[in-house]
């Protein structure tokens, strides 16, 4: 565990200490407060962050792969990833160190906009039901935890950063649009039931939907984190099948 | 004590190591050469637990590489080749991470990172950026994070690459220091250096071992002919011809080459490995009535070493251009293996 904790904060750390870490904070600040100030902070609406934890899912598109791009691919393209994986670091101890660092420096990300709550609860009489904002920002994480751990795959499949970043921001595009997009190409009839139903199943926006309107639902909760395990699991076997080929 | 057991891997259809088999006991230092392609990096690898063997197995400290990987890396440092390092991180950062990684409580960690440090000269730059760091103290901060730990075997991939004169004369003491209490395995193309340094050399060649032991031993068994050179003063009609005359009749003497330039005649000849015929050279010459003003026999290196294996070996000719003719030190260089 000791492991997994020293490659997380070293991943938090270095974040800090490169341009990328502070472009994303920008970044992501930005478009959170642009976000906020269109959807949420207009006079006669009801006060509420229901609109802007709605669009969660589309506001970490183009952050989250910046996150992922170098978690691994970094590691491969300057070589440190030989003195890593000789170390006792086990290859799921690194994937997870990763992880994890990545995971934080997303809820370092995310805790400003903090501030646009703080800031709707003083213009706002009357105040703002705190639940669903609450719940809103598990879902902000759930969400952000879910992409990371897809851009933490293809991290570990180039040692290309760019090619990381375009192939993350596209797979996550395709989590969010594609359910759609393929659901309006069913034909419509009982027969295909069952591909509307698997594509309701795994679509985010609903789910992410959910969580903005204060319903914390354990099913979705369940979907985010066991598919973060998943796409973090198949990275510690793409980095373990490195030793193989 | 490092224990390297018939290993063999290959990359699909291409057998870059077959078959490696040697041992390396505390306190000595092994020198690990080959041309390009000869498999030294991948036989590395193997022992660091980078890359698991398709046969054989490899031993550090006893504990197998594969079924034993995390005891193995426990005991191993390893300094890979152009030394990777985190660019944006402080020494002592870097150092400290290092040692987190060897789990390392706070009381040891501290005392291994300023022990390192020291070890490796680091202290004046311990709270720079490794990016901001020469090609000299990254390589030593690399081999800082090698002996941290206080590993029982130390493997150096390149560890003298891209260094200047002065640096190269320092990490080679360093290199000689570890050696006196560890199991350190090199890997270099600075021949000289190997000659200097290491006790043992194992020279691979297409993924062989060709040649295992001391630099001494392999000079003496494989070194190829003496070669000498004679300078006579150009006396009689044909001097070059009476030179030749006299140096043909020394016992195994081979004239290579005798011309007369001004008032010398300056040869060339080539006798049976291990055998010095400077005194018969002498010898014959004063019989012939020749005055000689130079006879002197060039010591066999361990280049002459390898350029004799690979000429030995089949389909040498390919292996043989992996040899650098500009090399660090005077056409002696060989490339990186695969």
């Amino acid at each position: 565990m000791s492991v997994i904790l020293t490659i997380a904060r070293r991943e938090v750390a270095s974040f800090f200490r490169l341009p990328v870490g502070w472009v994303c904070v920008a970044l992501f600040m930005f478009l959170a407060g642009l976000l906020m100030v269109t959807t949420s902070l207009t006079p006669d609406q009801p006060a509420s962050m229901r609109a802007f934890f709605a669009f969660a899912g589309w506001l970490l598109m183009p952050v989250v792969p910046a996150v992922s791009m170098r978690l691994i691919s970094e590691e491969l393209r300057s070589g440190t990833i030989e003195p890593l994986m000789t170390s006792p670091a086990s290859d799921l101890g690194i994937v997870v160190g990763k992880y994890l660092g990545g995971l934080i420096f997303l809820a370092v990300l995310i805790l400003p906009t903090a501030t646009h709550a703080a800031v709707l609860v003083w213009v706002s009489d009357p105040a703002p039901d705190p639940g669903p904002i609450v719940s809103g920002y598990l879902a902000l994480m759930l969400v952000g935890g879910f992409y990371l751990s897809v851009g933490l795959l293809i991290s570990t499949l180039t040692g290309n950063q760019t090619l990381a970043y375009v192939l993350a921001f596209f797979s996550i595009l395709g989590l969010l649009a594609g359910p759609g997009l393929l659901g309006a190409l069913i034909p419509p009839g009982e027969g295909w039931s069952w591909a509307r139903e698997v594509l309701a199943g795994v679509a985010v926006n609903p789910r992410a939907a959910d969580f903005s309107r204060g319903v914390v639902d354990t099913s979705h909760v369940v979907y985010f984190v066991s598919g973060s395990a998943l796409f973090v699991v198949l990275s510690a076997l793409a980095l373990a099948s490195r030793r193989w080929r | 004590m490092l224990s390297v057991q018939d290993v063999a891997r290959s990359y699909g259809r291409v057998a870059a190591v077959r078959g490696v088999s040697f041992e390396a006991p505390p306190g000595c230092v092994v020198g690990l050469l080959g041309p390009n392609g000869a498999g030294k990096s991948t036989t590395i690898r193997m022992i660091t637990g980078f890359l698991p063997p398709d046969r054989g197995r490899v031993r550090v400290a006893g504990f197998d590489t594969v079924e034993q990987s995390a005891q193995a890396r426990r005991r191993l440092g390893y300094l890979p080749e152009s030394a990777p390092l985190y660019a944006e991180m402080s020494v002592r950062g870097y150092l400290d991470y290092r040692a987190r990684l060897y789990e390392l409580d706070r009381r040891e960690r501290r005392s291994a990172v300023s022990a390192s440090a020291e070890r490796c000269r680091l202290g004046e730059v311990l709270h720079r950026r490794i990016g901001h760091l020469s090609k000299g103290y990254r390589q030593r901060v690399g081999l800082a994070s090698a002996v941290l730990h206080d590993p029982e075997v130390i493997v150096l991939d390149e560890p003298s690459n891209g260094l200047d004169p002065t640096q190269v004369v320092e990490m080679r003491g360093l290199i000689v220091e570890l050696g006196k209490t560890k199991t350190v395995l090199i890997s270099s193309h600075i021949l000289a250096e190997v000659e200097r340094v290491c006790g043992r050399v194992v020279v691979m060649i297409r993924g062989e071992v060709r040649a295992d032991g001391s630099p001494a031993d392999l000079i003496g068994r494989t070194g190829g002919p003496g070669a000498y050179t004679v300078e006579v003063r150009a006396e009689s009609e044909d001097p070059a011809g009476a030179v030749r005359a006299a140096l043909v009749r020394v016992p195994g003497l081979t004239v290579v080459s005798a011309e007369a330039r001004g008032a010398w005649v300056y040869a060339r000849a080539s006798g049976p490995s291990g055998e010095d015929a400077r005194e018969a050279i002498a010898r014959s010459l004063r019989t012939s009535g020749l005055l000689a003003r130079e006879v002197s026999r060039e010591r066999p290196t361990l280049e002459g070493v390898f350029m004799h294996l690979l000429e030995s070996t089949p389909e040498g000719g390919p292996a043989a251009r992996g040899l650098s003719g500009g090399g660090a030190l005077g056409g002696g260089a060989l490339g990186g293996g695969a």
